[in-house]
């Protein structure tokens, strides 16, 4: 890598999380319970502890979360468990506020 | 009794006689439950064994929490599409959570997950099913079940065949990885959480303790303080427990509230009840100290605190002491909270000194005192018997941590979504014998008072302005989140999402102390499990 020179933020993300010390700081957040670091991207947080390598904002992708159920944990999975999610919301950056969570019947 | 399948289940519904014959021999909980595990799930679920050891396939090769038998029947009901009325739902759960759940030590390590504390990272966890399983969901979700080595297989396939894309967070462009689940990881787990267990074998032999009574109670409210009570618990004809709270916070504001509790695998304290008009939920566990864990608002499981109750047993007994701590050569006043107390038979040890009994009372004892000795722990002493509870006399303190030190907060509010919030409290060490902070032989002093602040996590976060957007903290220590939505003011019209240094101030004396915790405020979490 020393030979590589990172051109865009992503790449230089990549650069400073071969920083042992930064590794080690971003381990420690992947594993906050539920969180999906250690995924690429994850939901989040991004695989180097920040922000910076997900989709922002993030209506602008969210089928795109859901569609092929990419993180069934965090969104309603519209390929199997939950096909109607999301039904009447076709732009999700518009009408974001139509969206309703899954909340399981904790009784 | 022969074995029974799907079958003849209904020819042998018709031959009651044979049925109840078979079944006369045990305890009416038993009978009721096999009888809802038919109705319910026999359809599906081939039985097996005899009257008085009924096996089920599938269902009986696992354990699991209370909760996590329920999260077992949404699934049914979700995705099978089974019908089940609320009464066979809550029953059903309390048989297989008494006959098919956890020992105590099983669930030990993981209460963190039943008592919806979330905030914080899981340590233990195997690298191998951190990476298979606890990077979508909490590594105790799984720890909190026991499975044969078959029925860890069938959790890869369902997995495999209701999210498909397991494969691709598996990383199966570059490795066999659905042979490596099935295959080790589910042998892994076999071993972990393995079915049979000596702590479940043992525990199943062990006498059960009766809960009815009444119960002194300590706890934490965000937003409203510290709380002492008085519990009552009735048992009530559904096998349930009627409970009845009067209390008062630590300002002297009153508190009370009334609601109902179970108590699964004799241990598992479950409990609803609204106090001053507000739902709030209990998951305790009970030990021979009594019932301890946290309590939560219904609607709001982030915003709680931690709860202990002890059992009136005719005896005096201290619970807690409020506050838990005072500086070495100053007078404080200290409430003594518990049962049957008598104020001439209480002390605290050569190094505090009982001044003044402002008020006595079989449940509290209000003492103003002094802490002649030196730094350390004291003891409450009811004439010669040492209660666990204790005051510390300290020097100075010398550390604050921030709990929870690392949080998630989530936009939201502007639609459906709410937002979820983090309830934040400090705890004050004194430096310990070595006189070093941070280290193990640190004094716990308890929680103490604190004035709050955010600031940005880095300097990235400080250039995105994250501090400035993503939200603000109270009084009180609650942090709220910013507005859910793409926000065009930010860069990408980003969301108000962003990464926190969240910063405790405690005032000792003269002496001003700094602690603080990490907190990223994410985008909403649109799936919210009974157990994340």
């Amino acid at each position: 890598m020393k030979h590589l020179k990172s051109m865009n933020k992503k790449a230089h993300l990549i650069n400073q999380a071969i920083n042992p010390e930064q590794v080690e700081e971003v381990v420690a957040m992947q594993t906050v319970v539920g969180c999906t670091a250690t995924t690429d991207p994850g939901w989040e947080l991004d695989p180097f502890g920040g922000l910076g390598s997900l989709c922002q904002p993030m209506e602008s992708d969210l089928y795109g979360c859901a569609d092929a159920c990419w993180w069934p944990a965090q969104v309603p999975d519209t390929m199997s468990t939950y096909p109607d999610w999301g039904n009447g919301v076709a732009k999700a950056d518009e009408d974001w506020r139509k969206l309703d969570g899954i909340f399981e019947d904790g009784e | 009794m022969a074995l029974i399948n799907n079958k003849t289940k209904k020819a042998l519904s018709g031959s009651g006689v044979l049925l109840l014959a078979g079944l006369a021999s045990l305890p009416l909980a038993a009978q009721e439950g096999h009888q809802l595990l038919r109705n319910n799930c026999g359809v599906c679920h081939a039985e097996s064994g005899s009257a008085d050891n009924p096996v089920f396939s599938r269902i009986s090769e696992q354990r699991k929490s209370p909760e996590g038998w329920l999260m077992t029947i949404n699934r049914m009901v979700h995705l099978r599409d089974v019908e089940i009325s609320a009464d066979d739902k809550r029953n059903l759960v309390r048989y297989l959570a008494d006959t098919q759940g956890l020992a105590p030590d099983e669930a030990a390590p993981f209460r963190y997950l039943l008592e919806q504390d979330t905030n914080l990272i899981e340590t233990g966890v195997d690298a191998e099913l951190v990476e298979t399983c606890a990077r979508c969901h909490s590594g105790a979700r799984f720890a909190l079940q026991r499975r044969t080595e078959q029925e860890w297989q069938y959790l890869v396939d369902f997995h495999m065949g209701q999210f498909p894309t397991t494969e691709l967070h598996a990383l199966s462009r570059d490795r066999a990885w659905y042979e490596i689940a099935r295959n080790q990881t589910a042998s892994t787990l076999a071993l972990q959480y393995a079915l049979d267990t000596p702590e479940w074998s043992q525990w199943q032999s062990e006498p059960k303790a009766d809960v009815t009574g009444r119960w002194r109670v300590v706890g934490f409210v965000p937003g409203k303080g510290e709380f002492d009570a008085v519990m009552l618990a009735e048992r009530a004809d559904d096998g349930r427990y009627d409970l009845s709270i009067t209390g008062r916070y630590a300002d002297g504001s009153e508190l009370s509230g009334d609601g109902k509790a179970t108590l699964y695998t004799g241990y598992e304290w479950r409990a609803s009840l609204t106090l001053d008009g507000v739902r709030m939920r209990q998951v305790m566990a009970l030990d021979e100290q009594g019932l301890s864990g946290r309590m939560f608002l219904a609607a709001e499981r982030e915003i709680g605190g931690s709860i202990q109750a002890i059992q009136d047993q005719g005896e005096a007994a201290v619970l807690a002491l409020l506050p838990s701590f005072v500086r070495k050569g100053e007078h404080a006043e200290v409430e003594v909270i518990g049962h049957n107390l008598q104020a001439d038979s209480l002390s605290l040890g050569a190094g505090v000194v009982i001044e003044q009994i402002l008020s006595q009372g079989p449940d509290s004892i209000r003492v103003r005192v002094s802490a002649t000795g030196d730094e350390g722990i004291y003891p409450v002493q009811l004439g010669d018997v040492a209660q666990s509870a204790g005051l510390a006399v300290y020097e100075q303190v010398a550390r604050v941590d921030v709990l929870p030190q690392d949080a998630v907060a989530r936009i939201g509010g502007g639609g459906m979504m709410a937002k979820v919030r983090t309830a934040y409290r400090v705890v004050g060490y004194s430096a310990g014998p070595d006189g070093i902070p941070g280290t193990e032989d640190d004094l716990r002093l308890g929680y103490m008072p604190a004035s709050w602040q955010i600031l940005p996590a880095d300097e990235e976060a400080e250039h995105d302005q994250d501090h400035i957007y993503a939200g603000e903290i109270d009084a009180n220590g609650i942090f709220t989140p910013g507005i859910d939505g793409p926000n065009p003011e930010r860069r990408m019209s980003a969301n108000n999402v962003g990464r926190l240094t969240v910063v405790a101030t405690v005032t000792d004396g003269e002496e001003v102390v700094e602690g603080s915790g990490n907190l990223l405020v994410s985008v909403p979490d649109f799936v919210r499990r009974v157990l994340d």
